[in-house]
């Protein structure tokens, strides 16, 4: 082993200071260049009245506070983060992390999940005590008197949007000043959950899922408007669809940066939650805080990707009312996927045999009535994957 | 071709022998069991925890099984996540636990907090949940846990690497696995990290193990070259200022390499003595 003396580490250790150059990647300022703070694009959260960065960051996967403050200095304001991520370690290190900070200089945004059922709707579990000692923890690991944002995470039946007990509970934290704004998240069901919000006055903000890769993303866009106008506030997570990949393989990267500037051409879309756990990833968001307009390139890329169907059924259901055997068509693709995405046949079989698929159910069709969102060959799809049923389990992996 | 004959025999084999680990989620005395969740996958897991998704796929998960033990209004939730290795589930399970908690033995490690039971072991990360506070149900809860744990297969030990981490100072229980960009660069991935606390000095210790000397070396330079020093040939020790991290104590042996980041720059006896012992 080649190494230095204690003496040497020592003295490199003072005379590194002498040494060390200025590289782009790892020296780079962490704040923002002159100037550039001041051509930050803002615009304003509903009926909440504050001006958010159109990206914002979530938080959910860093655990590095240095990134946090990196993003800080950079201009980046609203902070998203939940009870549950990383068992709660992910609000600790924000809470660490901010109360050095002036607490009206950034936006805290959590989110508390109240149980639900399989179809989203409340239980003899979903109670106001369980939800509000959720978030009284998040709140004593965020170090903080009150968060501004207070999601109820993962909202996906509008029965929950009424459900007085947890709404008056979620009201008297809103008159405790524990919170500024309620909201909730969504990822299934978007539309419907954000048209019926919309007509109610009780949600401030709403964090939905959208991306240019969403079946349903002109019904999601025309929700989107609708509760915009009506002055709740909108921001959109999973705007990268996927995570950054094209393919499930991870070997196809997406073009991040067009696929943000997509969702925040919606102007109804206020602000974007993009997680990031490199400094690189965050040098890239935070190009788009002063620029948000396609390029011709993006533009070509985000065409290109629209154009092909890939694997991943995005569960539209469009299919189901079409097929005359009443065939459970999403669950069919994801057996595809499972096989040729996933390069698991033993998967795909089981999910074959749990939805009691015994040969090609297609064989006596003559022409298929179905027309898939995304244009997958969905007979031939059913045929090749159908195929499956037929073989010993002992033959796949 | 004989080769080829049984490399293709050994891959059956193995394929069976993984589906033969594939296990039956058990019964519980007293509770309906109700499995009629998907099994879940990378492509679906965000239907079933949301955000939290990232952070599980990126650690390797590979599918997540589901089912309810219900006994009147009590319902004790189980959930068995495999991932690909005992390193990614040590990852998953380090990243959700707290230090505060109270430990027990269940697989490599677990704690029960307020109706909710986590384990890791093997592959697999195990979570149950009750909101009941009856505790009969959180008895079976707890029996249904040693259950489950005694039908996984799988390693029971901590990652091996953990016991490179020098005893004095560090925090227990609040080491982790960092499996893509440490301290938030691209470049370096999968370090155990450490947490030390010594008098008023905080800092942390990260260990990379890498397939081959040579990949450390790469490794090393990369970090190096990105903070504009050329490596010395014969030098493995540095002391540079990462512009996002602070001082950052860099040193490597062979296929180990030890990161601390939190130091100040005169602070590099104790920076030498955590890298020597790891290292040694």
């Amino acid at each position: 082993m080649k190494s230095i003396s204690r003496r040497r580490f020592l003295k490199k250790g003072i005379a590194g200071a002498g040494i060390v150059a200025i590289s782009p990647s790892i020296m780079a300022s962490a704040s923002a260049p002159d100037g550039e703070q001041e051509k930050i694009i803002y615009r304003t959260l509903g009926k909440t009245g504050l001006k958010v960065p159109v990206i914002s960051f979530g938080v959910m996967r860093s655990d590095n506070a240095s990134l946090c403050k990196a993003a800080y200095d950079k201009g980046i304001r609203l902070f998203d983060t939940a009870n549950g991520y990383q068992g709660g370690n992910n609000e600790t290190m924000l809470g660490n992390f901010f109360k050095d900070n002036k607490r009206d200089s950034f936006i805290l945004a959590t989110k508390v999940k109240p149980n639900t059922d399989r179809e989203g709707k409340p239980t003899a579990d979903t109670t106001p005590e369980k939800f509000l000692e959720m978030f009284n923890t998040s709140l004593s690991r965020l170090q903080m008197e009150y968060v501004d944002i207070l999601y109820v995470h993962d909202l996906s039946n509008p029965e929950m949007l009424e459900y007085k007990p947890l709404i008056a509970a979620i009201k008297k934290l809103k008159n405790e000043k524990k919170i500024r704004f309620m909201g909730f998240s969504t990822h299934r069901n978007e539309p419907q959950m954000i048209n019926a919000a919309a007509d109610k006055e009780d949600w401030d903000v709403i964090l939905t899922s959208y991306n240019y890769k969403q079946a349903y993303a002109a019904e999601l866009t025309s929700a989107i408007k609708k509760a915009a106008t009506s002055g709740i506030g909108i921001v959109a997570m999973k705007t990268l669809a996927g995570g950054g990949w094209l393919d499930s393989e991870r070997t196809k990267p997406m073009n991040t940066s067009a696929a943000l500037k997509w969702v925040l051409s919606n102007p109804d879309v206020h602000t974007t939650i993009p997680g990031m756990t490199s400094f690189d990833q965050l040098d890239l968001n935070s190009k788009l805080l002063t620029d948000i307009t396609l390029n011709d390139q993006e533009n070509k890329d985000l065409l290109a990707d629209m154009s092909d169907p890939g694997l991943f059924c995005s569960g539209c259901q469009q299919c189901l009312a079409l097929c005359p055997l009443n065939l459970p068509i999403p669950d069919l693709m994801r057996a595809y996927m499972y096989t040729f995405g996933y390069s698991s046949p033993s998967m795909a079989k089981n999910l074959l045999e749990e939805l009691a698929i015994n040969g090609n159910p297609c064989s006596g069709c003559d022409e298929c009535k179905v027309q898939c969102s995304r244009n997958f060959k969905v007979k031939e799809k059913i045929a090749d994957i159908s195929r499956l049923t037929n073989v010993p389990v002992d033959f796949l992996t | 071709m004989k080769k080829t004959f049984l490399t293709g025999f050994l891959l059956l084999l193995l394929s069976v022998f993984a589906l033969a680990q594939d296990f039956v989620l058990p019964d519980l005395i007293g509770f309906r069991k109700i499995t009629d969740y998907p099994v879940y996958v990378p492509g679906n897991l965000w239907d079933f925890i949301d955000g939290a998704a990232d952070t599980y796929l990126a650690l390797g998960f590979v599918d997540l099984n589901v089912a309810e033990y219900r006994k009147g209004k009590d319902v004790i939730k189980l959930e068995i996540y495999r991932h690909s290795d005992h390193i990614m589930a040590f990852g998953i399970y380090a990243s959700e636990r707290s230090s505060s908690y109270n430990f027990n033995n269940l697989g490599s490690q677990g704690y029960i907090v307020d109706g909710a039971i986590n384990f890791f072991k093997g592959n697999y990360y195990v979570k149950l949940r009750t909101y009941s506070k009856k505790s009969k149900t959180l008895q079976s809860e707890e029996s249904l846990a040693r259950i489950v744990e005694s039908l996984l297969a799988g390693e029971t030990d901590m990652p091996l690497l953990l016991s490179r981490f020098p005893d004095e100072g560090k925090k227990t229980n609040e080491e982790t696995f960092v499996n893509e960009s440490v301290l938030g660069h691209q470049f370096l991935n999968n370090a155990f990290k450490a947490v030390y606390q010594t008098g008023n000095d905080n800092f942390s210790v990260y260990i990379i193990k890498s397939g081959s000397a040579e990949e450390t070396l790469k490794t090393a330079k990369a970090y190096l070259a990105a903070g504009g020093i050329e490596p010395d040939q014969s030098e493995t020790r540095y002391v540079f200022t990462d512009g996002y991290n602070g001082t950052t104590f860099l040193t490597w042996k062979e296929s180990l390499m030890v990161i601390i980041s939190g130091l100040a720059r005169d602070q590099a006896d104790i920076a030498e003595k955590y890298s020597s012992e790891i290292l040694k």
